[in-house]
């Protein structure tokens, strides 16, 4: 990605994952207490995205795809808890639903973009 | 069908917002550039501007990770929280000019009220302390940056989204009210049980919002702890760290152990209102466990608000007394003791509870042994003003306006740490004037000694001395008539958090709405006076433009600053002029001479006299 700089490499001050973070951890919050089922599944691929471009663009880790990974795996254990209850198993599911998106981006990441031609 | 409806816009919505942000990612993330990559070795701290710090306009803002733009935004979130949260207590003190209801209900009363304590303490106080700690910390230390930079952003960015949250009750949407709990939440009313209208999900968001406000102050806190341990310049160590930086470590811990506390009690809170959890169910005793955990968090919280504010202090009155800070040790001391004991004595709000004698006894003791590190402060700065070359600008004048309402706040404090006083005084205007005393008379006033004292940096230009001595002036007759006349309408026996009252009081509160006014005149010339100053005040030319040098009390902040006249254009120090589309070269010795060749910036003698 050396000939082709994004905002992070070019700029030693700027990030753009932050403030994507800190939204997708509002919307995800919002939509999981109301139940708002699409907005907990959008807040939740927000948050854990943007989450691992963070740790990616950091230097913590060499690729983002793992950590997606590892975060759909949390949510997947803490969805399937809550969708086991009466109370909360819709949201359960939405949170099922963002984890299991999360887990099969995080595998075409890993086969597909990371081995592929021209990364995007 | 209807619902199903909504459902599939939401979904849709959604969907676009994510492609929207998903591209917008991509876009800016291959930023095609003609600068090649790698360059940005030097911090501008350093060597004045390394030349591609960062992108431009909006991009800059939403994508910035700099401890001097994230200050700035904190500071400009704390402002304008500033003026909605004094728009609110306008209404509400304009209520109180006769005795009944004429003007607003009284449930919008109590939607203001709650509204406006919690904008004041969670999204002005907090953030305003930030906005110093964030801009200067690093410089005062000597460090690059923060110790975790996007942290940083995280933290703030967490923060407009709260205040919307706090606020939503007000917005005109369907079957959302403001939440009517005060800005304590005491159950069983914040529990939304029973026949009143406070299940209503405006106090969800509101809880929600404070929440978030909470994990923002936390990842703040951990930042900092790390930043000053560990990102100190060699020439910095423990024995000769700044008073600030003390203050805000000290605060930084005190966060540590009491937001997340209120974090978990909300969330419990929460649980109840939505879930059918009992934790503050109320015959098993839960309205007092939520009064334990809330005070808990609640009375740490406000000497979180008042140390950093105090180290303001301790770091002004010596440059404007000519003098070192007298005892500085013992300041250190006396903050870590402050920081220590606040967190043995959250009982002294529940006296009146009917909690065992014994023990609210023992919290009497303790509240009234916090006074003496808090008078141990007091006496240092008034005996490092005693002989002292008194130089009265407005951030000093704020200075010493925080010591008098300091100690008229603390004394009533004393007298309110006292069981029998505080039986009769509990829950009267009495406690509303102790607090405000200290919440607005100092930790406010310590704010705006902040923001005259480094507005000469952060604008690169100067304000006006006779409109900051205007606004000194009118706040500091304002507050005292203010919340001198709710310590009176305490000892008459007025109950706080009313819309109405009886006949009796009304004078008292005719006062206290006239200083009110004072205040909002003083406020409105700030205001007016900051923002003309920032595009027309007089170019500050000089590095030290508190004459710090002479009184050997200049400090990191201004050398930075000064390295930093030295280095880019004199145009009012806007960075962006620099970066954005790269006007002059890389900084270095060959461009120093630029200030000399700005010949408009008028010299400007910021003694400020
Ligand atoms: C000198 C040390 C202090 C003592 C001994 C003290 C004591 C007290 C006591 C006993 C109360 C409870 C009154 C009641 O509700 O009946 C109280 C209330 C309060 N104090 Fe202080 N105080 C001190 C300093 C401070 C400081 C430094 C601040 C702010 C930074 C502060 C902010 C408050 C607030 C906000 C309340 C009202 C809480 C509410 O809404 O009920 N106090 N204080
Ligand atoms: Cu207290």
């Amino acid at each position: 990605m050396d000939e082709n700089p994004g905002l992070s490499d070019q700029y030693r001050t700027s990030s753009p994952w932050p403030v994507f973070v800190a939204f997708g951890f509002v919307i995800s919050e919002v939509g999981i207490l109301f139940g708002l089922f699409p907005v907990a599944v959008g807040g939740l691929l927000m948050f854990c995205g943007s989450l691992a471009g963070l740790v990616h663009e950091a230097g913590y880790a060499s690729t983002p795809w793992r950590m997606l990974a590892a975060l759909a795996v949390v949510f997947l254990a803490a969805g399937g808890a809550l969708a086991t209850t009466d109370v909360a198993a819709t949201r359960g599911y939405a949170i099922l639903v963002a984890a299991g998106i999360l887990l099969v981006g995080a595998v075409v990441g890993e086969l597909v973009v990371d081995s592929g031609p021209t990364p995007v | 069908m209807a619902a199903v409806n909504g459902e599939l816009a939401l979904t849709v919505l959604m969907g676009l917002l994510l492609v929207g942000v998903a591209a917008w990612l991509a876009r800016v993330e291959n930023w095609r550039s003609y600068t090649p990559l790698g360059s940005g070795g030097v911090y501008g701290g350093e060597t004045g501007q390394a030349h591609h710090e960062k992108p431009s306009g909006l991009t800059r803002w939403l994508t910035t990770v700099d401890h001097k733009d994230i200050g700035i935004m904190y500071g400009l979130y704390g402002v304008i929280a500033f003026l909605i949260g004094g728009a609110m207590v306008m209404v509400m003190r304009a209520e109180l000019l006769d005795p009944g209801a004429t003007l607003i209900s009284n449930t919008f009363y109590n939607s203001l009220l709650t509204s406006h304590g919690i904008t004041m303490l969670f999204l002005f106080g907090t953030p305003i302390i930030a906005a110093f700690s964030n801009y200067f910390i690093p410089l005062l230390i000597g460090a690059d940056d923060m110790a975790f930079p996007r942290i940083n952003a995280i933290a703030f960015w967490l923060l407009p989204p709260g205040a919307l949250l706090i606020w939503a009750g007000f917005f005109p949407i369907p079957n959302l009210i403001p939440a009517q709990t005060a800005w304590t939440m005491y159950t069983p009313l914040s529990a939304g049980v029973g026949g009143g209208n406070q299940a209503n999900a405006g106090v969800d968001l509101m809880l929600l919002g404070l929440h978030l406000t909470g994990v923002s102050a936390t990842m703040g806190s951990i930042n900092f702890i790390a930043t000053i341990i560990t990102e100190r310049a060699e020439e910095v160590t423990w024995a000769n760290l700044d008073i600030f930086s003390w203050t805000i470590l000290t605060q930084s811990g005190l966060i540590l152990f009491a937001f997340p506390l209120l974090g978990s009690a909300l969330l419990m809170l929460v649980l109840d209102r939505n879930f059918g959890t009992t934790f503050f169910v109320n015959d098993a005793g839960g309205a007092i466990l939520w009064q334990h955990l809330f005070w808990f968090f609640g009375h740490p919280e406000v000497y979180i608000l008042v140390l950093p504010p105090m180290g303001i202090v301790s770091l002004l009155i010596p440059r404007f007394s000519g003098r070192r800070l007298f005892g500085f040790k013992f300041v250190v001391y006396s903050t870590l003791a402050i920081g220590v004991l606040s967190f043995g004595v959250w009982a002294h709000h529940m006296f009146a509870t009917g909690i065992d004698p014994r023990l609210r006894a023992s919290f009497m003791a303790v509240s009234m042994a916090i006074a003496i590190p808090s008078a141990v402060k007091t006496f240092n700065w008034m005996t490092t003003m005693w002989n002292g070359k008194l130089r009265l600008t407005t951030p000093m004048l704020f200075c010493i306006g925080f010591v008098q309402n300091f100690i008229i706040g603390g004394i009533t404090g004393v007298f309110l740490a006292s069981i029998p006083v505080d039986l009769v005084l509990h829950d009267t205007y009495y406690v509303v004037g102790h607090f405000h005393f200290i919440v607005m008379g100092a930790i406010a006033f310590a704010g705006f000694a902040a923001m005259y004292y480094w507005f000469p940096l952060v604008s690169g230009r100067m304000y006006q001395r006779t409109l900051g001595k205007a606004h000194f002036w009118l706040w500091i007759v304002g507050s005292n008539i203010t919340f001198f006349a709710m310590v009176l309408l305490g000892y008459g026996g007025m109950p706080r958090r009313y819309a109405t009252y009886l006949p009796q009081f009304a004078t008292l509160h005719q006062i206290a709405s006239l200083g009110a006014f004072l205040m909002v005149i003083g406020g409105l010339i700030w205001l007016y006076n900051f923002v003309v100053s920032y595009f027309e005040g007089p170019v500050v030319t000089d590095g030290d433009p508190w004459n710090l040098k002479e009184y050997n009390l200049y400090t990191g902040e201004w050398e930075w600053f000064d390295r930093k006249l030295k280095t880019t254009i004199t145009d009012g120090g806007d960075e962006e002029v620099a970066t954005d589309g790269g006007l002059h070269g890389p900084v270095g010795a060959e461009t120093a001479d630029a200030t000399d060749s700005d010949d408009s910036g008028r010299a400007m003698d910021a003694n400020d006299e």
